[in-house]
């Protein structure tokens, strides 16, 4: 049997043994090469899921829907590594229960899909397999170019890239750490963030949405993949997540019980820049 | 041609203790350069980012951020936590090409006032020689400009 | 005998109208972005694009643009308007899709009130449109009873050579007339035969929609909570729509001195009907969704007598969930009746 199949057999049983009130799958897109997010209350609805390669979405995001898990009840949901991860960091920011998400876990290794064992967050230790992980290689050669820069250089990439920026807030909306009830730039009183999207503006909320994701990404690469205009966000991801483990030796989402790298510290934490 | 340059420096400071050594310095009558604007916060821990971008925005040519020495935070914890945000924000600011001179941090405590008017000193120097910070305020003109098209 | 464009006769056509103070737009990539853009020579334009990323609006109607700079006194209130110049464009390479978009938003800006950043950049703009050769597969222009060839918002009409040499060329407006008599020179007359228009299958029955939607009972439907579940609210859609025209009026600055801007908003967003007092008449995403679909498909036409949409289906093409007004559009015709 392969995943697929085993999979939607799975997400059948959970939903009529009652144990789960939803699964969160993936169904067939509006082209042959496009996944879309589905939803199945039903054994029935279950048989449309669809599992292969082309499922890269990170369906953690639904998790933290407003609402979403108030009723105590618990929801399945089809997740890769990343998703995962996810999963722990929400945990340990005290967003999710951990017995209230049903992981039915799966790899994708190029065309390859693989399940993965345990049902359970408490059953995958991602630890080694996060730490040891190195981003693709077109991210590290981008960010390196970056790095060599001059920063009159760096300022001029960053201003052609953000002036693109419309204010459409994919990149926050897909993200499973985006879950504000309360954007800081839907704050007015007092209005940190402007709402216009001219260059400057684009500017602030870049740097804030990447301040605030600092230690906290899981590089499952939702919003690089959202925005509409190609900013490459997944630069200023990689890194964030690079200076948090240079400095603190600190990687997000390794388990759901560590603490958020940016609401604890060590006394002797480095502070050779501080005079 | 055009007047020359005074660096604008904006410091955020906590109450307790480098708000105290800036006075200090004063009291003391210590002389440091006058380009210097401070505001005070109860502590390092309530400095957010927002407000370093913001005075960069709004034509500061270098931002200093200052608190207490570790260990001597008045609500025990708070500079620890800044200094780790900082850490962070610095880089992000680094890579998203902002000059790491033009943000300075420091531990100055109440009794430091002769750290605080040499370091202000210091900075003021290290500014004038950099110039303007006009990365952002170009940006900032292009807004007050009506549209081309 | 029709009279043709030549490609390579295109750099000369750029010159002669920038001789005569036009400046000269087309769909370029820039910075991994495919957008309309200022072009100098040909070989800045993109041709191989079925349509850029971003909709010729932006160029309409941007997404931030100042409208007044004020400035508070103790004794008076100074402000200023700031208008656009008056600053004649040519749009060369328009999808049928695009030219359509601005057609359908020409009443919306003019109704009761005549938008001046409106309607003094089209009053300057010529839209010289390109029949498609190609479409993919969220092209829905037929759909929405427009096509690949419509001359909707076009002042000037290019059809494709079959050899892509060049152009058929035909004005369709009397600015497209004015335009052609720039570069009278730069066209000959020819028979050449034309390319054929793709063809783009129908994907849904308008009439059905239409009339589902105008239905009072099917507002409080089932259907639009299930359609709208994996919506994530993000604003894509509708920013990245041609006919999308909703905005926000934001001061920037200060208690003594701002300006006054109007910003692209979204029905997408929460936010969008927000009240002070903290209610939301629209607090849930399928509501949202739902005034997307009801404002294109039924109010609009309503008020305009034209739906709000011209089928470019950028909406589908940039979901980052895969949603769109074609499945939407396609499940309502098919529901039960
Ligand atoms: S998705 Fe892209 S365009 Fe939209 S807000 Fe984020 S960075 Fe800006
Ligand atoms: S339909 Fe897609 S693009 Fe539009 S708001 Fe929803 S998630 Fe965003
Ligand atoms: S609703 Fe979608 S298909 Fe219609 S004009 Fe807008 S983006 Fe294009
Ligand atoms: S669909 Fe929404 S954003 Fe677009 S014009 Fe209508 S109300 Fe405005």
């Amino acid at each position: 049997m392969g995943i697929q199949e085993q999979y939607r057999s799975e997400a059948a049983a959970l939903l009529s043994s009652g144990e789960v009130k939803l699964v969160i799958g993936f169904g067939e897109g509006s082209t042959a090469d496009r996944r879309r997010p589905l939803f199945a209350r039903t054994p029935e609805e279950a048989q449309k899921f669809v599992l292969d390669a082309a499922c890269i979405a990170n369906l953690s995001t639904y998790l933290v829907t407003e609402g979403l898990l108030s009723d105590g009840k618990k929801v399945a949901v089809f997740l890769k590594p990343d998703g995962i991860r996810s999963v722990n960091i929400l945990i340990s920011e005290a967003q999710l229960k951990p017995d209230q998400v049903v992981i039915l876990g799966y790899a994708i290794d190029k065309a390859e899909i693989t399940a993965l064992e345990g049902r359970n967050i408490s059953d995958f230790s991602l630890g080694e397999e996060i730490r040891s992980h190195t981003p693709p290689p077109h991210i590290l050669q981008e960010a390196e170019r970056i790095e060599e820069m001059n920063p009159a250089e760096r300022f001029e990439f960053w201003k052609a890239h953000f002036s693109k920026c419309i204010k459409c807030y994919a990149c926050r909306q897909v993200c499973p750490m985006c879950y504000c009830r309360r954007c800081i730039v839907d704050v007015n009183q007092p209005q940190w963030v402007s709402t216009s999207s001219h260059t400057l503006g684009n500017f602030e909320w870049n740097i804030v949405r990447a301040f605030h994701l600092a230690g906290r990404c899981a590089a499952c690469g939702a919003c690089d993949r959202a925005c509409p205009v190609n900013i490459p966000l997944r630069l200023v991801n990689y890194r964030m997540g690079k200076e948090v483990i240079d400095a603190f030796d600190y990687c997000a989402g390794e388990n759901s019980s560590q603490k958020p790298v940016l609401a604890s510290f060590k006394q002797d934490d480095p502070e050779t820049f501080i005079l | 041609m055009s007047e020359p340059f005074e660096p604008k420096i904006v410091a955020f400071v906590c109450t307790y203790c480098t708000y105290a050594g800036a006075d200090l310095a004063g009291t003391s009558r210590l002389k440091y350069a006058p380009n210097v604007r401070i505001v005070r916060l109860p502590c390092t821990g309530r400095i957010s980012p927002m407000f370093i971008l913001k005075a960069l925005q709004k034509g500061a040519d270098t931002v200093l951020v200052s608190g207490c020495h570790p260990g001597d935070c008045h609500f025990t914890a708070g500079n620890y936590h800044a200094r780790r945000r900082w850490t962070v924000f610095r880089a992000l600011l680094a890579f998203t090409g902002i000059p790491e001179e033009r943000i300075r941090f420091s531990w100055v405590s109440a009794a430091e006032g002769a750290k605080f008017a040499e370091m202000i000193n210091e900075i003021t120097e290290q500014t004038r020689k950099l110039g303007p910070f006009t990365q952002y305020q170009e940006l900032q003109k292009v807004i007050e400009t009506q549209s081309t098209y | 005998m029709t009279r043709i464009l030549l490609r390579n006769k295109l750099d000369d056509c750029i010159a002669a109208w920038q001789k005569a103070g036009f400046s000269v737009f087309a769909p370029v990539r820039q910075h991994e972005m495919s957008s309309f853009g200022e072009v100098q020579k040909a070989s800045d334009m993109a041709f191989d694009l079925v349509l850029p990323e971003r909709t010729i609006k932006d160029h309409f109607f941007p997404q931030t643009e100042p409208l007044i700079k004020y400035k508070i006194g103790k004794q008076q209130i100074d402000s200023e308007t700031m208008t656009p110049p008056d600053r004649k464009r040519v749009f060369f390479g328009v999808r049928p899709c695009d030219a359509s978009g601005l057609a359908i938003d020409d009443p919306l800006f003019g109704w009761d009130y005549k938008d001046d950043y409106w309607f003094r950049r089209r009053d300057n703009s010529v839209i010289v449109t390109i029949v498609c050769t190609e479409a993919d597969d969220f092209c829905m222009c037929t759909s929405v009873k427009l096509s690949p060839e419509s001359d909707k918002g076009a002042d000037v009409m290019l059809r494709p050579l079959a050899n892509g040499a060049g152009w058929q060329v035909e004005a369709v407006s009397e600015r497209g007339t004015a335009l052609l008599e720039t570069i009278p020179s730069l066209l000959q007359e020819n028979s050449e035969p034309t390319a054929p228009v793709p063809q783009v299958a129908e994907k849904f029955d308008l009439e059905k929609v239409m009339e589902w939607l105008a239905s009072k009972e099917n507002f409080e439907s089932q259907f639009w909570k299930d359609i709208s579940l994996r919506c994530v609210g993000c604003g894509s859609c509708t920013f990245l729509c041609p006919t999308c025209h909703c905005f926000d009026i934001q001061d920037e600055g200060d208690t003594y001195a701002g300006i006054r801007r109007k910003n692209w908003d979204s029905c997408s967003f929460s936010l969008f009907t927000m009240h002070t007092s903290g209610h939301n008449p629209r607090n849930t995403q399928s509501t949202r969704w739902r005034q997307r679909i009801m404002h294109k498909f039924n109010y609009y036409r309503g008020k305009f007598g034209v739906n709000s949409c011209s089928g470019c289906g950028r909406c589908t093409r940039q979901c980052p969930v895969d949603m769109g007004i074609t499945e939407t559009l396609q499940a309502i015709s098919n529901l039960p009746r």
